[in-house]
């Protein structure tokens, strides 16, 4: 119990610093830090992320018209709905948490444990401020641009897909989706997005800064620990949202007063 | 009594005896509890119960920002160079000066290939090379300008010709002159590790 205590202030810790010291990122060596954290999370990232979004939104298209014997309207409304909000934001966070998250804990973890942050320190140079900011930044930018791009697959490549594989006039879907499309599904999928990726940076940057130990076998157990609770805050966040946006949570369990 | 360099271990350590440097100049010191006194050096932290002296001022006593003053003063460069493994040579040199002082980077190559030079001569390079990529001198090298760069007026080394062959070991046999050419009045010690503790 103790040790969930100290890890949620821990986290909370970082992220209160990040918020705090913010301003860090005009420092040369911390702004080349965040250039190199959205290129590694977000630019080499985008390659991966193709197939998946398209074949996602090919089988949304599909699933709605050919198993529930529904109209392109809505089919086209259930993609919006479930990969506007719900699919790409999460898709992009296990994304980068399958990527950055533990490529993130475990490099923190290694110079942990080789004096690389004891080097910092030497030089009078604030760990968390050159380390945790721009990971923080940095991931949660990418994880939003990985979001938009995740979406424009999945939305894009599903209907141009189900027009070639289920016989639906791609101009028709287009219509409808032209009809139905709002601003604000955009908006609320980035600000989710933009909660996980921070959620998922502050946390893999606690696991690789507090190893739990000094040898090379203490990585690979924060890193599990990153990912796992990494994953684990993803879908609380998403709980959170889904009860703030529908009222409901919990499958129905939590039900907000009307 | 001021020291330059000074450290009582813990009571409890036995083989460990007290550390005591009072005149600048250079110095080869070799003690038992050389891990001990690095990492108290390193952090400016000492052990519970022990004792660090440096530039005359009681680290134990010293308030944060006194102990952050004196981090400045004091350069200190391990075997192993204690180098950033994702930054090249360069990024690893300017670090500290483009996070402190940013204004003084764009002389700052031209000052660096000038100490290179005082200091052997390397290959051109250097500078691009990844600390994974690099032999042991040259860590060694490029940790020993970076800490030289802030003109420190103590400089604590571990034992630098340690493993490397008879030229590189003349080579780092000069770094003490270049130091103290370049900071005259400075202190310039070589941690050793003494066999047996006697």
């Amino acid at each position: 119990m103790f040790a969930v205590y100290r890890e949620l202030e821990g986290t909370a810790h970082l992220l209160t610093h990040t918020v705090r010291r913010l301003g860090v990122l005009r420092l040369p060596p911390v702004m080349e830090e965040l250039v190199r954290q959205i290129y590694f999370t977000g630019a080499s990232a985008t390659g991966g992320i193709v197939l998946r979004g398209a074949f996602i939104g090919t089988l949304i298209i599909a699933y709605v018209i050919e198993v529930l014997a529904a109209d392109a309207a809505l089919a086209v409304k259930m993609l919006l709905w479930v990969v506007l909000r719900e699919v790409g934001p999460l898709i992009a966070a296990v994304l980068v948490i399958q990527r950055s998250g533990t490529a993130v804990a475990t490099e923190l973890a290694l110079k942990e444990i080789s004096g690389e942050i004891a080097s910092l320190r030497r030089m009078r140079i604030d760990p968390q401020d050159y380390l945790v900011v721009p990971r923080v930044v940095g991931m949660a930018a990418s994880n939003a641009a990985l979001t938009l791009y995740v979406q424009l697959i999945a939305v894009g490549g599903g209907m141009v897909l189900s027009s070639m594989m289920i016989n639906v006039p791609l101009n028709e879907m287009l219509e409808h989706f032209f009809q139905l499309a709002s601003p604000l599904d955009l908006v609320y999928s980035l600000i989710k997005s933009v909660l996980f990726g921070a959620a998922i940076a502050v946390v893999a940057c606690y696991h690789g800064l507090n190893p739990g130990g000094t040898s090379i076998n203490a990585v690979p157990r924060a890193v599990i620990r990153a990912v796992t609770e990494a994953l684990l805050l993803v879908m609380l966040l998403n709980v959170i949202f889904a009860y703030l946006a529908y009222g409901t949570a919990f499958f129905g369990l939590v039900t907000a007063e009307q | 009594m001021s020291a330059v360099l000074g450290y009582e271990p813990v009571p409890e350590n036995e083989l460990a005896e007290r550390v005591w440097v009072d005149a600048c100049g250079s110095h080869r010191v070799a003690v038992a509890c050389k891990e001990e006194l690095l990492a108290a050096v390193r952090e400016l932290r000492p052990r519970k119960g022990a004792r660090l002296v440096l530039l005359g001022a009681d680290v134990g006593e010293l308030p944060e920002a006194e102990r952050l003053r004196l981090l400045c003063r004091v350069g200190f460069v391990p075997a192993d160079g204690g180098l950033i493994s994702s930054l090249n040579a360069w990024e690893n040199i300017s670090l500290p000066v483009a996070y402190h002082a940013p204004a003084r980077l764009p002389g700052l190559l031209a000052q660096v290939r000038a100490l290179l030079d005082e200091l052997g001569g390397v290959e051109d390079s250097l500078l691009g090379k990844l600390p994974e990529n690099m032999t042991l001198y040259e860590k060694r090298l490029t940790a020993f300008v970076r800490a030289l760069l802030e003109n420190p007026e103590l400089v604590v080394v571990e034992n630098l010709a340690a493993g490397l062959g008879p030229t590189k070991r003349r080579r780092v046999a000069r770094f003490a002159e270049v130091y103290q050419a370049r900071c005259p009045g400075a202190t310039y010690v070589q941690l050793e590790e003494s066999r047996g503790g006697s």
